[in-house]
């Protein structure tokens, strides 16, 4: 309508002008006039029926949205947009400084991810993870990390495991995991050393854990009905992984056992304790420092942990305080032998201790800062071990670190690091670290 | 020292069976319906809507920014006694819902009537057609923050006392009769609100976050820009002053506003520069003191932004 009425007034423009060219003075000043009253009711008829045609537009567009609510249309549309499954990439670099050429652990055999790592510029874990729903009765996840070893890019398969879901009808609460999987221990293990608050592992668990314990094997957990939070389980596992080793995979070569309880403590604190078992046999040998120590008989391990958050303004996106700690028993029964010093086989029973506490505060939304104190008590050892690498010498191993960390967005982080270390009487390890760390593709989960 | 544990198969399981008798004897005694909210408008309606039949609990409190939880131990112990879950889906709990579903009830898995996800039966605003993080933290599914638009909660309301029916059929009479008085309040608190939407048409606004499209999209208002540099990235001075230079240009005097968890920093910045104040709208129920329920909530955002 409004364009109709446009056309009749641009019509109207070459007749005035056609009158306009013949009349004279008198006539212009009239056709003038009445031009001029002509515009100004054109103009007042023009507004009127803009008015009404935006009136027309908004009761449609009223009714439209009426009609989108009153259906259930955007549900399918939205689901096909859904990727499935999560793929996930982690891109993880360091550059790290050592004051000291070495760094062995005093009274303690490490194998090789527990070890301090390379200097310099280098890659660490780049990992690659592809984790959905397989059906409505399972979930499947699989985390390949690409590592360097020995010179060269290596593919460690750290995470492929199944976990049932509530649908499979066991009972409410009961969960199963299968395969290889960052099992239940302690408050790291089951993390990826992406998600840590630090660049690097505390001492106990590179030295008892070889950095994480993933094994194969199963566990099955049950969250109890109550308010508070009690969760337990255990499992059984082939016995490969440090700390056992060498797996004749004849029965079964570990077991563990959990519980673990939490809650709030008013609106913006949590806390958890759990307390762990892992009991395995080195059955084949478990290797260490460079495969020059070989540990043969039983290791068990024992382990609790604490973890406490507190959000001081109630948004912990702005402000958070993270205390955490672990500690861990180590008893094992069997053999030692170094070929270094030419030990020997040699009897080993005894119980070491390892533990850490760590600190961490978010004063800004994108900066946090943190402190970690770790420390390793080296068992007692019979003669025979005397000046072989599980000989402490009176010397316990400990580790102070602070870092800062910068966090961009949920998907990338930059840390500075700095540790004190004393992991022998000799050295004094003064560690200069910066790291990144990105992750591209699917939305991570938040773990307690 | 040597510390000998030996667990024996059978007396465990027998502590676990005695342990789930009692614990279970003991929920079930209740026979109230369990539903854990994701976010407090959420509890607010559940609990208008479920009445006396229901137990609600909020995983989240107003001042805490929703898509930033963890799947901490209190939540995965309520999503395990859960009868039905309500949240807002579209990604905004993407970070820990899944794994409270993981670890809950049987009864809140995906497809179950007790799985209800808000932003599933609404018309969702900004769906993004692009989809790369280079434009900040963006949900493909949509703007997420739903509850902002009274029309969404009429709807959500009627299809989660669908869910209530089906979950809990022998309170239907109840159910429908707490929607069908929910409505009518509802309707005439909307008519109310829409009473003077010319005025809201002629505002301006700033926002930190786009928690508030579906208030600004229900109401008319314009909307300046966010003074979040991209979704989920904080403020930087060069934008804030980009953003400042956009205002001046377009010669308006935007109302600036903020959840009760959004950083003030940059609406102190702009509010100092505009010499206006800023204002910390409630965004959810408990977001202020006056704002108790969904009600009160509109009524109180409305004042303070008029």
């Amino acid at each position: 309508m409004r364009v109709s009425l446009s056309l009749c007034l641009i019509a109207l423009v070459p007749f005035i002008f056609s009158t306009n060219a013949t009349a004279d003075d008198h006539d212009l000043k009239a056709i003038k006039a009445e031009i001029e009253s002509m515009k100004k009711l054109y103009e007042s008829r023009i507004a009127e029926l803009e008015a009404k045609v935006k009136s027309m537009e908004t009761s449609a567009g009223e009714k439209s949205v009426a009609v989108k609510q009153s259906g259930n249309l955007p549900k399918k549309a939205r689901a096909v947009k859904r990727f499935n499954p999560a793929v996930s990439v982690v891109l993880n670099g360091k550059a790290t400084s050592f004051s000291s050429p070495e760094s062995e652990f005093a009274g303690f055999s490490v194998s090789h991810e527990g070890e301090r790592g390379r200097e310099g510029l280098g890659l660490g874990e780049s990992e690659i993870s592809v984790a959905a729903n397989v059906d409505n009765k399972f979930y499947g996840s699989l985390t390949a990390a690409i590592v360097r070893e020995d010179g060269s890019d290596q593919i460690e398969l750290e995470e492929a495991y199944l976990q049932t879901l509530p649908d499979l009808g066991l009972m409410d609460g009961f969960g199963i995991k299968a395969g290889r999987a960052f099992w239940t221990l302690g408050y790291m293990n089951e993390h990826h050393a992406h998600t840590d608050d630090f660049a690097d592992r505390p001492l106990p668990y590179r030295a008892f854990l070889n950095k994480a314990y993933n094994d194969d094997g199963l566990e099955v957990s049950y969250v109890l009905p109550t308010d508070f939070y009690t969760e337990i389980g255990g499992g059984v596992f082939r016995g490969d992984d440090f700390p056992f080793g060498e797996s004749d995979g004849e029965g079964i070569g570990a077991f563990s056992a959990f519980a673990r309880f939490g809650s709030d403590i008013g609106d913006n604190q949590s806390w958890r304790l759990g307390g762990y078992a892992l009991i395995g046999e080195a059955k084949g040998g478990r290797a260490g420092n460079e495969d020059t120590v070989t540990f043969i008989g039983d290791s068990d391990l024992y382990a609790v942990d604490f973890r406490y958050t507190y959000a001081p303004t109630g948004n912990a996106r702005e402000r958070e305080w993270i205390v955490q700690g672990e500690s861990f028993w180590r008893s094992e029964d069997g053999t030692y032998e170094d070929t270094n010093a030419g030990t020997g086989a040699v009897a080993h029973d005894d119980t070491s201790v390892g533990w850490y506490a760590q600190t961490v505060y978010k004063f800004h939304p994108a900066w946090r800062a943190g402190f970690r104190y770790s420390e390793l008590e080296s068992p007692d050892i019979l003669a025979g071990l005397n000046g072989s690498a599980l000989d402490g010498r009176n010397h316990d191993p400990r580790s102070f670190s602070a870092m800062v960390d910068y966090t961009n967005s949920e998907f990338s982080r930059i840390r500075f690091q700095w540790n004190n270390n004393k992991l022998n009487n000799q050295t004094t390890d003064n560690q200069f670290m910066i790291q990144y760390i990105m992750s591209v593709g699917a939305h991570g989960a938040h773990k307690y | 020292m040597r510390i000998n544990i030996k667990i024996g198969k059978a007396p465990v399981s027998g502590v676990i069976a005695a342990l789930s008798l009692v614990l279970s004897a003991a929920s079930f005694a209740a026979d109230n319906i369990n539903i854990l909210a994701c976010e407090p408008e959420w509890a607010s309606l559940a609990e208008e809507l479920g009445g006396s039949h229901v137990e609600v609990f909020s995983a989240t409190h107003a001042k805490q920014n929703p898509h930033y939880i963890r799947a901490r131990p209190s939540l995965i112990s309520k999503a395990r006694r859960a009868d039905m879950i309500m949240c807002s889906g579209a990604g905004l709990e993407a970070g820990w819902l899944p794994i409270l579903v993981q670890k809950g009830s049987s009864r809140i898995q995906p497809g179950k009537p007790g799985y209800f996800l808000a932003a599933d039966f609404v018309p969702v605003l900004e769906i993004p057609t692009v989809l790369d993080r280079s434009l900040g933290d963006i949900h493909p599914e949509g703007n997420p923050h739903v509850h902002l638009n009274p029309h969404n909660i009429l709807t959500i309301a009627n299809e989660f006392t669908k869910r209530l029916i089906k979950v809990d059929g022998k309170n239907r009479a109840s159910y429908t009769e707490l929607n069908e008085t929910f409505t009518l309040k509802w309707k005439a608190a909307i008519e109310r609100w829409e009473q003077d939407l010319a005025h809201y048409q002629a505002l301006t606004m700033v926002v930190y976050h786009k928690n508030f499209s579906y208030l600004i999209d229900w109401l008319g208002i314009n909307l300046v820009g966010s003074l979040e540099t991209k979704p989920g990235i904080p403020p930087t001075v060069s934008h804030l002053e980009e953003l400042l230079g956009v205002i001046d240009s377009s010669n308006s005097s935007p109302i600036i506003v903020v959840t009760p968890y959004d950083a003030t920093k940059g609406a102190k910045w702009l509010s100092a520069k505009l010499n206006k104040p800023y204002l910390t709208l409630p965004y959810t129920v408990g977001g202020d003191e006056q704002s108790k329920n969904l009600f009160d909530l509109f009524d109180r955002t409305l004042a303070l932004i008029k």
